[in-house]
Order: C-alpha cells, then sequence, then structure tokens
C-alpha cells in the first residue's frame, strides 16, 4: 500500500501534507473511538412506545419506593431523637427501648392486659329436643365463637380470650368433636369469652338486632350471658415467639 | 502508513487518558462522528490514489460533513425522530463505494506487477 500510495504521488510536498492531515484524522478517530468506549454505552436499541411506558411505570415504581424509604428515614430520625433524649435524661436508651418492646408486645398479644371489658358466657342449650331434631342445632360451635370473636372486634375489643386462651392474630379456631380446638387445645363449653374493650359498645354489639347472637343462637335456646366489667384481666399467649416461616419483609407486597 | 498508525495510537492515549466521557444521550452524534472520520479517511485514500487529492476538499469534507450530521442529529433528536439514520446511511454506503474502488485499484495494481 505505502509502495503504491508512493508511486501514484508523485509529488512530494501533497503527499507530505496529506500524510499529516490523515494524521490529525486518526488521532480524532482514536480519541472518539476511545472515548466511546470508556462511556461504556450499552446499546438500547428501538425505544417503541410499551418500552417507554414500562419505562415509566419503573420510574414512578421507583419514585414510590423512594417515598417509602424517606417516610422510614424520619420515622427512624424521630426514633434517635427519643433515644438521644433518653440517654440525656437518665444516661441510657434501655429505657425507651423497653418501653417499645412493651408496646410490640401488646399489640403480639405475649402479655397479660387489664382494662374495661365483658365476660361473655355461652353455654349449651338446655331446651329439650323436639322430634327430628338434630342435638347439634343445640350446641356451640367452633363457627358460632369464630362469628363472635369477629363481632367483638368489630365493636373494638383490643384483647380477647377464650377459656383464658388469649386469642392472637394466628389464633385458630377448629371443631374437636364434642369440644372446641383453640390454638390446639381442647375447651369445652361453657365457653367464657373476655374481650377488653368499650363494655358498653361491645355488649350493644353482641345483642343488637340481626348480630350473630341474634339471629342464630337466640332461637336455639343456646345461653348467652353477658356481664360488663370495669377491671378484666386477659393472659397473655403462651406460645410467643416461635416463628418458622416468616422474615422480616423489604418493601412492598409482591 | 505508520504515521496514521501513530496517529491512531495518539489518539486512543489520548483518549484513556482525558477524563471525557460521553452521556448516553450524545451517543448518536458519537456514532455519527466516528463514521463521518472514516468516510473522510477513505475518501482520501481513494483520492490520492486518483492524484486528486485536495487538502481544501478533504478536511472541509471531513468537518462539514461532521457538522451537518450533527445538525441533522439535532434536528433528530428536537423532533423525536432519528433522522440521523439518513447520515450514517450517506457515511455507510460512501464508505463502502470507496473501500470498492480502493480495492479494484490496488488489485489492478497487483495484477500489472
Amino acid at each position: 500500500m505505502q509502495k503504491l500510495l508512493k508511486r501514484e504521488n508523485p509529488n512530494n510536498m501533497n503527499r507530505k501534507a496529506y500524510i499529516y492531515y490523515l494524521f490529525i484524522l486518526a488521532t480524532i478517530i482514536g480519541f472518539i473511538v476511545t472515548v466511546q468506549l470508556k462511556s461504556n454505552i450499552t446499546y438500547q436499541g428501538i425505544i417503541t412506545i410499551p418500552k417507554l411506558l414500562d419505562l415509566q411505570n419503573e420510574i414512578s415504581n421507583v419514585e414510590m419506593e423512594n417515598k417509602l424509604l424517606k417516610e422510614s428515614i424520619s420515622e427512624h430520625a424521630m426514633r434517635l431523637v427519643e433515644y438521644k433524649t433518653s440517654v440525656e435524661n437518665t444516661g441510657s436508651a434501655f429505657g425507651t427501648m423497653r418501653n417499645e418492646l412493651e408496646k410490640a408486645r401488646n399489640y403480639a398479644d405475649f402479655y397479660a392486659v387489664q382494662g374495661p371489658g365483658i365476660i361473655m358466657t355461652l353455654n349449651d342449650s338446655q331446651q329439650e329436643l323436639a322430634e327430628g331434631e338434630d342435638i347439634a342445632w343445640y350446641l356451640v360451635h367452633d363457627i358460632d365463637i369464630l362469628e363472635i370473636v369477629n363481632e367483638l372486634r368489630v365493636a373494638g375489643a383490643e384483647a380477647i380470650s377464650i377459656n383464658g386462651e388469649r386469642v392472637t392474630a394466628t389464633t385458630s379456631i377448629r371443631c374437636g368433636g364434642p369440644t372446641i380446638n383453640i390454638d390446639g387445645k381442647r375447651h369445652a363449653a361453657p365457653f367464657i369469652i373476655r374481650a377488653i374493650g368499650d363494655p358498653k359498645a361491645l355488649e350493644a354489639s353482641a345483642l343488637a338486632p340481626d348480630s350473630y347472637i341474634e339471629l342464630y343462637m337466640e332461637y336455639t335456646g343456646i345461653q348467652v350471658e353477658i356481664q360488663k366489667v370495669e377491671k378484666l384481666v386477659i393472659n397473655g399467649c403462651d406460645n410467643m415467639g416461635k416463628l418458622k416461616y416468616q422474615r422480616k419483609a423489604e418493601g412492598g407486597e409482591a | 502508513m505508520i504515521i496514521p498508525i501513530i496517529g491512531l495510537l495518539l489518539g486512543i492515549v489520548i483518549g484513556i487518558l482525558s477524563p471525557i466521557t460521553i452521556p448516553i444521550q450524545y451517543s448518536s452524534y458519537m456514532s455519527v462522528a466516528i463514521l463521518a472520520a472514516l468516510d473522510s479517511v477513505f475518501g482520501g485514500i481513494r483520492s490520492s490514489i486518483e492524484k486528486t487529492f485536495n487538502i481544501e476538499i478533504f478536511m472541509s469534507g471531513f468537518f462539514g460533513n461532521a457538522v451537518l450530521a450533527a445538525i441533522l442529529t439535532y434536528i433528530g433528536d428536537q423532533l423525536g425522530v432519528p433522522i440521523y439514520y439518513a447520515a450514517i446511511f450517506a457515511f455507510g454506503v460512501r464508505l463502502f463505494q470507496n473501500f470498492a474502488i480502493i480495492r479494484r485499484y490496488v488489485l489492478m495494481e497487483h495484477k500489472k506487477k
């Protein structure tokens, strides 16, 4: 090639200039290519409208996440301030932390709690069976307990126990033949349901027309007795802290 | 032929040493600039073989083409239409044409010998 160029370019001046301009150009090419390579730009392909919408969604999701994270930052900052004031006042953050733990345990139904509420006693019917009637109609069933617990919660019950068994978020209530299994433990009638909350509201909701008791239990003669109490103590849950599968999650539901 | 290669190496060294990186939105400008430079190189080689090499045409071609391509790219960016494809297409076609002509000249020289 060089030989060829030499022969084809007899004009030495022109050839020299040509080679130097080529030198400048080659420098520019080398520079541009290296900079481009260094910038590490991945090819995006042609951006279609669905792709654009996808990206838009992704951005809004990330923004949402950012917002949540910011909120959690401010929350943690507040807690930090609390710790700091407690350290300044008492010399350690232990008290505040213990308060927090207690609060969390109260929410998790771990501790015995006290407050005003009602005691509801459910007992099997004393009515005599008429011909063709099933004895099952006159017994208290697991489903009755479940419905009543749900109604108490609707009425704002903050702690509930059945025969001394604390009802937690994971409590199971299930038929066990003549008995009812609550969290796997057998319990027989009478069932004493304790609930802490506004006593008036709890009683009213239990006895209201269209309530479960009114609709399904009154006419079979199942004995329901409700007692309003100013001070009621409800036991904590026994099996604390046996979580095998669940862990703290990061981010929203997925 | 050694001097352009030295230039290429010099450019690569400058590129590595310089702190410049290209933001992704300017990558289309870079592709056009690379093509304009390559087009000029092949055009220069061809014209020197044909003994019609002219520095003014060579340099004005390089910078003029680069500027025109950059303008096209800019307009395309503003309109949201990839007009710079036109520049890439034109440069690409010319590049291959020039290469074909150079090839023919070189092969003819080879046969003569």
